[in-house]
């Protein structure tokens, strides 16, 4: 059994409830602890079931019931089990993580995304083996919805510690080509270069990096599919990530033949011409960018930086603050906007921008929302 | 052609038992309903009404949903149908039921492999085989077929060959397993429909070509290796292919393939190993001996980079650390062969007498389970056959 696939992931988190109980409830939910410890897994699902039924606040039996549900695979009875504890807010947790799993199983994709999300912002409670299973499913979902920055951030560390998994070269094959698939619906045709940018990010992503062997895969999804789009793109940021700041310069370059329209390709070059001091085509990449997708905070970031560096001031100050009604937990677009209204002689505003970067620049990889990563900075705010 | 296959007709004596329910026991009144509506369903199915048959099965199982014989006839009627995500939930349901029925998982299995979830496939799958299958042919041929192309997507392309081996052994020769072959040859971990266009004739060429090596047609297979070499020289993996298969039959010349190999796909382990184990033969032990350290650093888990470590520097004479690294490799893999051949020559050498008889003990256990279901003696398949 793969470790990722949802396995046997039965743990006790529940203390039993005290409440007095009539007889048979209590008859009822003996038989099915017994069963249960006695491995008799039908029974203790008939008699979980009956004991729920008699006393719906039983929260230990839609545990176990949900939990050996889960166990046998089947996802659409073991989530009406979980559904029942997230009212609990000791169960709450994991709940949410083992809810996500059956309707991620269970093709109700929007739906497992929120309960991750849920999860997420619960703490992400649960023990090892679930935080494995629930992480590499909620990638999944990221990537699905185009969040494959996030996905990566989350896949890492597992590929870190599983190594080599070929479910784990998949899952970060789909996010580094950008390809908004799962692994159970993606055209067949795409596999070969799905599995050769995974093992690319997978062997970038170990500790210590293996880059050498990363690039020998990324060669190889290179000479086959060098015409097809993402692949420079990809290609580029494996470069800058191993800090060859020309070669990525010129896959993404090359990337942009292939695909005119590529908004991170256009946001990674002008932050190139930036450093570079090369002002005017990083101005026009960056409003090409934003003229590409006005909702991307990067591409607003950028043209705000640009002009910031061009003395534009107030129009910098209006481009970061539209990436930061986009991003609100972007560290680097508060540390600009902070140098912007200094510059503008706003030292109240610089000051609440500033102290935002301090909060959020240890959490870039957190998986929380922005609220919770700003957490003390809005309340003081308020006050 | 053996993927797809009648399976139903053969497959619904013998699975449930005689006990038609299990569970609770069902009221009086439920019982003749639900006794009547099986009667029904079963009569259906007899006269090939499938859909009304489905639909009474169904209802059966809302009067008594843990009926063995109501889940396992609706699960395989939907398998038939195609309804793979129907027949796998209610197969499951049955499986909780009877996790001792092969054929079940087996059907599972094969419905979850159509619904493109893998690896729970493959567990299933496996444990069908685990579990037996009776005599159902077919049905066994199908779930051998796939656990081959799921070993292989999965990596695991070793065991895909021990099995393939397995299947030619048992006498399937059919032509579909060529493009099994050659992805696992190849170490391409596709499944024959995930092959790109392109490569389709590439996979099946190394395919056949891997066949006629396993049925020992070996003029075809040198035929068909140099037009391998010939059409496709710069593929990753042709050059380690035909290498393996030249140490066979003229050693000196699979250097030169590994060092091909090795120059397209620099991080190939078993090219190294084999190098390794070629200039071993050669007597040119420090370049083998850096080559295997080569491999070990590159995959640190596997039997045959340790065991050939161990011979090279055995071969230098440093028996201390040849030793350590054998015993590496036994207690990665205990069951490749080799290794306690290696560790039994070295510590007679080394006066370990104990040892030495600890592993001769070991090689004939293997030796009498091998003669059953032989595993190649590395460890990594392909060819690797040659006794020690």
């Amino acid at each position: 059994m793969s470790p990722l696939v949802p396995g046997l992931l039965i743990s006790v988190m529940l203390a039993a409830s005290a409440a007095a109980a009539p007889v048979s409830f209590e008859t009822i939910a003996r038989q099915a602890e017994a069963a249960r410890a006695q491995d008799r897994v039908p029974d203790a699902i008939r008699l979980y079931r009956e004991g729920t039924h008699l006393r719906p606040s039983w929260n230990d039996g839609w545990w176990y019931l949900g939990s050996l549900l889960y166990d046998q695979d089947r996802f659409s009875e073991a989530a009406d089990a979980f559904q029942h504890l997230l009212a609990n807010p000791s169960h709450r947790g994991p709940a949410h993580a083992f809810l996500a799993l059956c309707e991620y199983e269970t093709d109700k994709y929007n739906d497992a995304l929120a309960q991750f999300r849920a999860w997420a912002g619960a703490g992400w409670a649960g023990t090892r083996e679930l935080r494995d299973v629930a992480d590499y499913h909620f990638a999944l979902l990221l990537t699905r919805n185009g969040k494959f920055v996030e996905s990566l951030y989350l896949i890492a560390p597992l590929a870190q510690r599983f190594g080599d998994n070929p479910e784990i070269v998949e899952a970060m094959g789909l996010a580094s080509l950008r390809m908004s698939y799962l692994p159970e619906n993606y055209p067949p045709e795409l596999r070969e270069r799905i599995w050769l940018a995974g093992k690319a990010a997978l062997y970038a992503a170990q500790s210590p990096k293996d880059f050498e062997r990363a690039d020998e895969y990324a060669a190889r999804l290179e000479s086959r599919y060098g015409t097809q789009p993402e692949i420079h793109y990809f290609r580029g940021m494996l470069y800058g990530f191993e800090g060859k700041n020309a070669e990525a310069e010129r896959e993404y370059r090359e990337e942009l033949k292939i695909s005119p329209d590529h908004v991170p390709c256009l946001v990674a070059l002008a932050g190139f011409d930036l450093e570079k001091n090369d002002l005017a085509e990083a101005g026009a990449l960056a409003q090409r960018a934003v003229a590409v997708d006005s909702n991307d905070a990067e591409a607003h970031h950028l043209l705000g930086r640009v002009l910031l560096a061009n003395g534009d001031l107030r129009a910098s100050a209006s481009e970061l603050e539209t990436a930061k009604q986009l991003a609100p937990d972007s560290p680097l677009v508060r540390s600009h906007l902070a140098m912007v209204y200094t510059k503008l002689g706003r030292p109240q505003e610089a000051k609440v921008e500033a102290a935002a970067f301090l909060a959020l620049k240890n959490k870039e990889e957190v998986m929380a929302s922005p609220e919770e990563k700003l957490g003390e900075i809005n309340r003081e705010s308020a006050h | 052609m053996i993927r797809k296959v009648l399976l139903v007709a053969c497959l619904v004596a013998g699975v449930c038992s005689g006990s038609p329910v299990a569970g609770q026991e069902p009221s009086a009144v439920s019982r003749q309903s639900f006794d009547q509506l099986l009667q029904a369903a079963e009569k259906a199915r007899d006269e090939s009404r499938d859909g009304e048959a489905i639909q009474l099965f169904r209802r059966a199982l809302s009067e008594q949903p843990e009926s063995e014989q109501a889940l396992w006839y609706l699960g395989s009627m939907l398998y038939e149908k195609e309804q793979y995500a129907e027949s796998r939930d209610v197969l499951r349901r049955f499986v909780t039921i009877r996790s001792d029925a092969g054929p079940a998982w087996a059907l599972l299995g094969l419905s979850e492999f159509q619904l493109r979830e893998y690896s729970r496939a493959l567990d299933h799958l496996q444990r069908a085989m685990a579990q037996g299958m009776g005599d159902r042919k077919e049905l066994i041929q199908s779930v051998f077929y796939d656990v081959v192309v799921l070993l292989t997507r999965f990596e695991r392309y070793d065991d895909s060959i021990v099995m393939l081996e397995r299947m030619l052994a048992n006498g399937v020769a059919d032509p579909a397993l060529a493009e099994p072959n050659g992805l696992a040859a190849l170490r391409l971990p596709f499944l024959p429909t995930e092959i790109p266009p392109d490569r389709r004739e590439l996979v099946h060429l190394a395919g056949r070509t891997e066949l006629d090596v396993q049925t020992q047609h070996y003029e075809d297979a040198e035929s068909e290796f140099k037009q391998l070499v010939t059409k496709y020289p710069n593929e990753p993996g042709v050059h380690y292919l035909y290498g393996a298969y030249l140490m066979q039959l003229h050693p000196s010349e699979s250097v030169a393939e590994f060092e091909r190999e090795l120059e397209i796909s620099p991080s190939h382990v078993l090219a190294r190993v084999r190098l390794a184990e070629q200039l071993i033969a050669q007597r040119d032990f420090d370049r083998a001996l850096t080559l295997a350290q080569q491999a070990i650093k590159l995959d640190p888990k596997r039997a045959s980079t340790h065991m050939i470590a161990g011979e090279a520097l055995l071969a230098k004479g440093n028996a201390g650390d040849g030793i350590k690294e054998l015993e590496t490799a036994r207690e990665i893999d205990p069951t490749v062969v080799r290794a306690h051949w290696d560790l039994l020559r070295a510590y007679i050498a080394a006066g370990r007498k104990e040892d030495a008889d600890r592993e001769k003990q070991a090689i004939e256990k293997l030796s009498d389970r091998n003669s059953q279901s032989r595993p190649s003696e590395a460890g990594d398949s392909p060819h690797d056959q040659s006794a020690p």
